[in-house]
């Protein structure tokens, strides 16, 4: 490229960029800036009207947080979370999006319909029938009752709340997964995998050396954005489980949001943003493993 | 890109320049107040109340604007839930109403921050339910008019009770786990009373009718390990060890409520709105099979006292008109209609003589158990101290902890939280 | 083969099934009245029928207000997104231009930081902007998406780059090149895109909460909310209900763009 069409490239680029910039500066970066100022601080509730008379404490909200056994607990338990979750999540919408992709004719609208209203339906009726179902003597518990097994108190036990909500957020969030593998399955090229079928390639080998690969772009976009959700979930623990029992379910971001309440946004602000470093390290993580054979 | 970084790096060291001011010695700002005199109110007066006040505020408000024909209320129904954070991020931004609806325990974090308008001397208001008053005071000065109260009392059901054997309310804690247990053993029930295993406020009643207090009389320590304390605590593990009360009850919203009406737990601890959920629920002849009571005595039968008030911003631009419809919510003729609309109970002393009021059995038990009833401290600090209550609660009863070790870890995560008295 | 295929199906079924039931149990929770739906044991079909939920949400409760609300911040939300998202995300992709890592960069890192901890900073500068109690402050702060840039730019990347050469060489400008070529071929990420963010907008609770001061700027879940919080929490019917004329949108915004996912529309543009 020519210097003169490199400039007016870049030109054009950023005539492009400008309406997002201008947005994107004022209503995310003024902001982000100031919470990230926030967490340096002593804020409290009560200085929202004089922000500037504040003491600056430099480091001390952010060890003062991991000197707390509540922090250290919800950061365990959203590794938890996360680590279970996201790769249960995405299997099980890869599966449905490459059954629904590829080995149902009929009856396809019904199906995606379906498996997308668990994210639109209400999370007030979705608690009420999840806390239905496993209620001691509930569906669940009678079900195994009969294979003989005695099922525990699924939301009271220490032990099993933690992955009863797993299973509920990757219930919740398979349909918005499902969407996006949909959308990439759809842009994969026809004749590549229509070649591959022609080589004699097993329905495995196809999906393990031609589609893989090349829905390795998507897969990054759909964890990533499972991992941004899933490093800050709450809703689930939120409605189901108040972070009990003990503590068992409760999240950073339930962490962060107990604090807010309590007044105290420099701290508040302070868990966020390990929250964030540990978002960003997780993605970065995930561009590395999903690029490397690009 | 090389524009952007230095915005940025302006931006940032700009911020930091000025943060670093410090904190100056009192943040409250003391207290300037004005006057509201007796003329009409005149102009536009903006209200926010949550829930069901706000519904029903209308109807009240007809007659105000009607003696004020100058004057236009603008009411905003604010949810419950959310309340908190919308007068948080508003008294942030400078865009509070002229009249706001707040909860008593977050008196003390508006008031520190400066939102809070001060209570003209010439209002005239009241007098109001004592329990009701501390909580609008903060660092000498009165932010706030009461607008109703509320406060739990011991729901039971009499024709369970009566097979059990009770023919009267229980007088005493004795009493009190006997008709529990009776409930059980005699009555059908599944659990004798509902009690929440992880609520530090629904345990505090116990600790105040045991003599326990939360804090030094100065308010400046907090006192969660006394011997007081720790009796309370055990005897409220007790109902939990001893299989009277569900350690793991439903989380729905009204369970309790459902469980109540089919008999299966036949008591619990509640405020007033409970009477017209049950009545909703139980469908009619229900009032028949059950009674309200005094909590039942320890050293005293104290209870909690919440509720909500009536404050003006500090930003209203319009502060006298606001105090003049503060002043007409309160009156005792309004609070009487009030009641009979939503079942509110008056915070004026004077509304409770009307008969609307003291002819009702099951609420002359309301106007008794307010003559015994203690709030917590009003510090900044309390939502967190009762989360940390909260987690002991639970320990306590679900985990089977040592009343005594229990207390006196919540005591020291107390320390370290301190009771924001300067 | 037929027999795969049938197993496949009825696996299918089951598993729609799971995940339609609550959204059926609320479908049918809408209709009843208050002590059917909180009975112990619960039915799953009205013993006795009502419409008397949606009759008081279409009566006293001014639902047309809050509807054309949220229909109109949720429109010029999704506009706005699939407009300057794709422009930025295009830029990302397939363009040289100084500035474009840290651009990038800035976009992830909003992306990643949770939003609790904007939320009243961005308040405050809305309220500065004297943007409280307007539509421009219920839409301008979500005109654009971190997520929606970041999806477009993934999907963009896998645009064959001779394609964009071949037009360029045809003379077309970039403008020209964006509009003809880039967008046709967005289609299925469009539809996405356009999906997440109504579905952001249209759920999006404690924003319009604190920007509408009034309640003619109320949308749906804030009035939803109205009636699930505080005492009235155990009014599950009218609560039902609410949710159900929230959802109805959604559901029917998903089906109209079903056609976007079906197979031969994205490829068919790329021959």
């Amino acid at each position: 490229m020519t210097a003169a069409a490199r400039r007016r490239q870049a030109w054009t680029a950023w005539a492009f960029t400008l309406p997002f910039v201008a947005v994107f500066g004022l209503f995310m970066l003024v902001p982000l800036v100031s919470s990230v100022l926030m967490s340096f601080t002593d804020f409290r509730g009560s200085d929202v009207t004089t922000p500037w008379a504040v003491n600056v404490v430099g480091l001390d909200q952010y060890t003062a947080l991991f000197a707390d056994p509540a922090f250290r607990r919800a950061m365990l338990n959203t590794g938890y979370f996360v680590l279970v979750g996201i790769p249960l999540t995405m299997a099980v919408a890869l599966a449905l999006a490459l059954a629904l992709n590829t080995g149902i004719t009929r009856f396809r609208t019904a199906f995606r319909v379906g498996f997308y209203t668990p994210v639109v339906t209400s999370v007030v009726a979705v608690a009420v029938v999840w806390r239905f179902v496993l209620q001691p003597d509930g569906p669940l518990n009678r079900l195994l009752g009969g294979l003989g097994i005695t099922g525990p108190d699924w939301l009271h036990s220490t032990t099993w709340a933690m992955p009863s909500l797993i299973v509920m957020a990757a219930w919740r969030n398979m349909g918005t997964l499902l969407v996006i593998f949909l959308a990439g399955l759809q842009a994969l090229p026809a004749e590549v995998v229509e070649a591959a079928a022609a080589d004699g390639a097993g329905p495995w080998q196809r999906f393990r050396h031609v589609i893989l690969p090349l829905l390795r772009p998507t897969l990054l976009l759909g964890a990533v954005l499972i991992s941004v959700v899933y490093l800050q979930f709450f809703e689930e623990p939120y409605v189901m489980t108040r972070g009990g029992p003990l503590d068992a379910t409760l999240s950073a971001t339930y962490y962060t949001f107990n604090q807010f309440g309590f007044g105290r946004y420099g701290t508040a602000s302070a868990a966020a943003y390990v929250l964030f470093v540990v978002i960003a390290a997780v993605s970065v993580l995930q561009f590395r493993l999903l690029r490397a054979r690009e | 890109m090389p524009r952007t970084r230095k915005t940025l790096s302006i931006l940032v060291a700009a911020a930091l320049t000025v943060t670093a001011c410090g904190r100056s010695g009192t943040a409250g700002t003391p207290a300037t107040a004005t006057t509201v005199g007796t003329g009409p109110a005149t102009g536009t007066v903006t209200l926010w109340a949550q829930g069901a006040e706000a519904e029903k505020l209308p109807a009240i408000l007809a007659e105000f604007e009607a003696a004020n024909p100058d004057v236009t209320v603008t009411v905003t129904p604010v949810p419950w839930d959310a309340a908190h954070s919308k007068y948080q991020t508003a008294i942030a931004g400078g865009t509070t109403p002229d009249i706001g609806q707040l909860g008593t325990t977050w008196m003390s974090e508006f008031t520190a921050a400066g939102a809070l308008a001060a209570v003209p001397a010439d209002l005239g208001a009241g007098p109001f339910h004592p329990g009701a008053v501390a909580s609008t005071r903060f660092d000498g000065g009165t932010y706030a008019v009461p607008w109703y109260v509320d406060t739990p009392v011991l729901y039971y059901r009499t024709d369970l009770a009566a097979r059990a054997g009770f023919r009267q309310p229980p007088a005493t804690w004795d009493d009190f786990k006997n008709l529990a247990k009776a409930m059980q053993t005699r009555a059908g029930a599944e659990y004798g009373v509902a009690l929440a295993p992880r609520d530090f406020q629904g345990f505090l009643p116990f600790a105040w009718s045991n003599g326990a207090t939360l804090t030094t009389p100065d308010a400046r320590t907090w006192t969660l390990d006394s011997p007081a304390m720790i009796e309370a605590a055990r005897y409220y593990q007790s109902f939990f060890t001893e299989g009277i009360a569900d350690r793991t009850p439903s989380t729905d919203p009204g369970a309790y409520q459902a469980a109540f009406t089919d008999g299966s737990v036949p008591m619990f601890i509640g405020g007033p709105f409970e009477v017209a959920a049950l009545a909703d629920l139980g469908g009619p002849g229900f009032a028949a099979k059950y009674a309200t009571a005094t909590l039942p005595r320890a050293r005293s039968a104290t209870s909690f006292v919440g509720g909500s008030h009536l404050v003006v911003f500090e930003k209203s631009a319009n502060a006298a008109a606001a105090w003049r419809l503060i002043r007409f919510l309160s009156l005792p003729q309004t609070q009487v209609a009030w009641y009979k609309a939503t079942g509110d109970l008056p915070s004026a002393q004077a509304a409770w003589d009307d008969p609307a009021l003291a002819g009702d059995p099951k609420l002359a038990v309301f106007g008794r158990q307010l003559q015994d009833v203690d709030s917590p401290p009003s510090t900044a600090e309390w939502t967190r101290l009762q989360d940390a209550g909260n987690a002991q609660m639970e320990r306590l009863t679900v985990s089977g902890e040592d009343p005594a070790r229990a207390m006196a870890t919540l005591q020291a995560t107390a320390a370290g939280i301190g009771t924001g008295a300067r | 083969m037929t027999a795969r295929r049938v197993l496949l199906h009825a696996a299918l079924i089951a598993a729609a099934a799971l995940t339609v039931l609550p959204f059926l149990w609320m479908l049918l929770g809408s209709v009843k009245p208050d002590s059917e739906i909180r009975a112990d044991p619960a039915a799953w079909l009205p013993h006795t029928p009502t419409l008397d939920n949606y009759r008081q949400w279409f009566g006293a409760l001014r639902i047309g207000t809050y509807f054309g609300n949220s229909v109109l911040v949720a429109l010029v939300t999704v506009l706005g997104n699939l407009l300057f998202c794709s422009m930025v995300g295009y830029a990302l992709a397939k363009l040289r231009f100084p500035g474009r890592r840290l651009l990038f960069g800035l976009v992830m890192v909003t992306l990643m930081v949770p939003g609790v901890v904007t939320f009243v900073p961005l308040f405050v500068v809305v309220a500065r902007l004297g943007l409280v109690d307007t539509y421009a402050g219920l839409i301008l702060p979500f005109l654009t998406s971190p997520t929606g840039v970041f999806l477009m730019r993934q999907y963009l990347r896998s645009i064959p780059d001779e394609l964009l050469e071949a037009a360029r060489i045809d003379g077309a400008g970039e403008f020209r090149i964006f509009a003809r070529v880039v967008l046709p071929l967005c289609g299925p990420p469009l539809a996405t895109l356009g999906i997440l963010q109504f579905l952001a907008s249209w759920n999006n609770f404690l924003w319009p909460l604190v920007v509408a001061q009034s309640q003619d700027r109320y949308t749906l879940p804030v009035a939803l909310s109205l009636y699930s919080t505080g005492e009235q929490a155990t009014d599950y019917g009218l609560l039902l209900a609410g949710s159900v004329m929230v959802i109805t949108p959604i559901v029917a915004l998903f089906i109209a763009l079903q056609r976007w996912f079906v197979q031969g529309v994205a490829t068919a543009g790329l021959k």
